[in-house]
């Protein structure tokens, strides 16, 4: 019998948390010093968390926004160990498009999402105090038309500030429950932290019956008390077209390896 | 909300908890290190908001802390606070130093403080006792996974956390399971957590043990997106064991699953069977099909005496058949000399081998790990080897030639082939 020291990690699927930051020039002061704040230590909680997490080892990537788009993570997903966060500096447009563009080619097995183990679901935290100043429609069709991974991806946003386009963040994410308003900058530091560990332990934790977005936002709003504003309009938000939980089989492909680009 | 060092709380009838220091927190709520009834505990106070229907599940913590814990492995609620603040908590034991989360053992590499695979079938045998005597008691625990287990790497003891959930059979307490844990007629939404479905988890529990590997996570787990609609499928509607018979698609993956891979060979063929019962198709889709505690506990008591060292490299052997087998590492001989035939099957006669009475015929519950008896070697010459009387009653021992002799409790007879011994309607030979 081999010895039981030679025992290897179990294996574990990699769950790529990705972080959307605008960078604008609304941002700059007290809002991006806060950020950078929140985003250092939420960095070294999630350390402890991929170190514990049961079924799933962390990848962080981190796309910022102002004029264009530009990946802090620009060689791929990042193992928490091996991250360590820079920080950003705020000025400029708020090209929202330009974000989703970058998210729609390096969303692919080709591009970040090269592995043997494969992945879990991507979760993705928007975070915008603004409103996009490109595009953004045009690229949003294109990637929930065409990427896979966008579609069956956790979206959340967090809005920050009375000027933030929550009715654009609601479009993105798909799902009006699961855009958080903040306005000042301490609840933004906590909530930073709190959706970003909440977030990093779905599919790990006891559940209760519900989907994994709501999973997210329950455990949120636990944590967050009324510190935040979830958004609640009667804006009805899009339908982005097909479910990707329900594509047809292939039937030489039962599991859907063919069908992740 | 964080409470302070030197708040008091005041359980539901009353009695002065003080807060000493905050240890840590999670999902649902934190867990402080107070004084209670002139001893140090754990109180775990849930967050505001956190549970589903916080009366009801009140009520049922209070319950069971006035039925009292089933078994010492559970770290039992022991009193529920008043309401304050729009939560409440409850009372525990500390966890003691030098125990590992088996989600530790299983997530880091080397075997999480484990030095010996003895210890970690000692671990299997403790926590399949204790959720024996839970299940006999009447309830079911609901929620098991790696989280709820410390296990001591040294020993192989084991404590059981998280018994808030705990709930007569059949009571849904809003909780439905963990990923990975839950059986697949939950998984597929079909039932709500129950003994049977404690009976799939703990079988889990068991292969992630002994295996470090998910029984059901092979080709089928190797998806470029494990999306909730596929983990529904792996773990609920398509289930298959990584070893099913008839259905090779789904085995273990090299480079992925390499410890199960290394391991599973190994495994004595009744440890095999008991896993291959337990995720069969029958079992996977028939909650009534599942493998019963006392079966696992006579499985793995019988594998705990088939561990044994090497003498050579030092190296630990599972042996085969109750016969001599060759270490693996060093290639060299291990000679079993004795064994002890027993009610369905022999087992090796080395030092520390042990004897309980499940291994001796039918028995209840709880006492099923009643020790029975325990091989020993000579302090001043180990290769020689005696059975000691480890039951608290009088053994009858026949020697070949047909003198009988009473064995007291704690005495030693000398371990000879021939020589048959009477305990508890059930019968040992040594051979």
């Amino acid at each position: 019998m081999p010895d039981i020291r030679e025992q290897e990690t179990i294996a574990r699927k990699l769950l790529p948390i990705i972080y959307v930051l605008d960078t604008s020039g609304s941002m700059a002061g007290d809002r991006i010093a806060a950020v950078n704040t929140a985003m250092s230590e939420t960095m070294e909680v999630l350390k402890d968390v991929s170190n514990n997490n049961p079924t799933a080892e962390l990848k962080i990537g981190v796309l910022q926004f102002a004029s264009g788009a530009k990946w802090i993570t620009s060689n791929g997903f990042v193992y928490m160990d091996d991250f360590y966060w820079n920080d950003l500096k705020a000025g400029g447009l708020t090209d929202l498009g330009s974000a989703l563009d970058e998210l729609q080619s390096k969303l692919s097995r080709s591009a970040f999402l090269n592995s043997d183990v494969g992945y879990k679901v991507p979760v993705i935290i928007f975070m915008s105090d603004g409103g996009p100043t490109d595009d953004y429609e045009k690229a949003l069709k294109k990637i929930n038309e065409t990427n896979k991974w966008f579609r069956a991806s956790t979206k959340i946003a967090i809005a920050v500030g009375d000027e933030a386009n929550v009715d654009v963040l609601q479009k993105i994410v798909g799902n009006q429950e699961a855009v958080i308003r903040v306005d000042d900058l301490e609840s933004l530091k906590k909530l930073i932290r709190v959706v970003s560990v909440t977030a990093s332990m779905i599919g790990s934790r006891s559940r209760t019956d519900s989907n994994s977005t709501g999973d997210i936002m329950d455990g949120v709003k636990g944590q967050m008390g009324d510190d935040i504003q979830t958004v609640d309009t009667s804006t009805t938000v899009p339908d982005t077209g097909d479910d990707p939980g329900n594509t047809p089989d292939d039937s030489d492909d039962p599991w859907g390896n063919a069908d992740w680009d | 909300m964080v409470f302070e060092t030197g708040k008091v709380i005041m359980t539901s009838f009353g009695e002065p908890i003080t807060i000493d220091s905050y240890i840590a927190g999670g999902g649902q709520g934190d867990v402080y290190k107070v004084f209670y009834a002139g001893e140090k505990k754990a109180l775990k106070w849930y967050k505001p908001g956190a549970l589903k229907d916080p009366d009801a599940f009140y009520e049922n913590l209070k319950k069971n802390t006035e039925k009292g814990s089933p078994d010492k492995a559970f770290l039992w609620p022991e009193a529920v606070t008043e309401k304050k603040d729009g939560s409440f908590g409850y009372i525990m034991n500390l966890r003691p130093d030098g125990y590992n989360e088996l989600t530790n053992v299983l997530v880091t590499s080397g075997g999480g403080g484990f030095t010996s695979f003895k210890a970690v079938v000692e671990a299997a045998i403790k926590i399949v006792s204790a959720f024996r005597i839970l299940h006999v008691r009447g309830y079911s625990y609901q929620d098991m996974n790696s989280g709820n287990f410390f296990i001591n790497p040294r020993t192989g003891d084991v404590l059981i956390c998280d018994n808030d959930n705990v709930a007569p059979n059949g009571t849904y307490t809003g909780i439905v399971g963990t990923p990975q844990y839950m059986a697949p007629e939950i998984v597929m939404g079909n039932a709500k957590p129950d003994t049977h479905t404690d009976e799939f988890s703990l079988a889990v529990v068991l292969f992630m043990l002994l295996c470090a590997s998910h029984p059901l996570e092979g080709e089928h787990w190797v998806v470029p997106c494990l999306t909730p609609e596929i983990e529904k499928r792996l773990y609920g509607n398509d289930a298959l064991f990584i070893f099913d018979p008839h259905d090779p698609s789904n085995r273990p993956v090299r480079g992925v699953h390499n410890n199960v891979l290394k391991r599973w060979d190994f495994l004595p063929q009744y440890m095999k069977e008991a896993f291959l019962e337990a995720f069969s198709r029958e079992a996977i889709t028939n909650p009534n099909k599942r493998v019963r505690e006392l079966n696992w506990l006579k499985a793995l008591v019988r594998f705990q005496s088939d561990i044994v060292r090497c003498s050579t490299c030092g190296n630990e052997i599972f042996i085969t058949n109750a016969s001599s087998t060759v270490c693996d590492r060093c290639n060299e001989l291990y000679e079993v000399k004795n064994t002890l035939k027993l009610y369905e099957y022999s087992v090796t006669a080395a030092k520390n081998t042990r004897i309980y009475k499940c291994q001796l015929g039918v028995c209840n519950a709880d006492e099923a790990l009643t020790p029975v008896g325990l091989v020993v070697a000579k302090p001043d010459n180990p290769q020689v080897l005696g059975f000691r009387n480890m039951s608290k009653t009088i053994m009858i021992g026949t020697t070949p030639s047909g003198k009988v002799n009473q064995v007291q409790p704690g005495e030693v007879i000398p371990l000879k082939a021939g020589i048959s011994i009477q305990v508890f309607d059930g019968t040992i030979e040594i051979q």
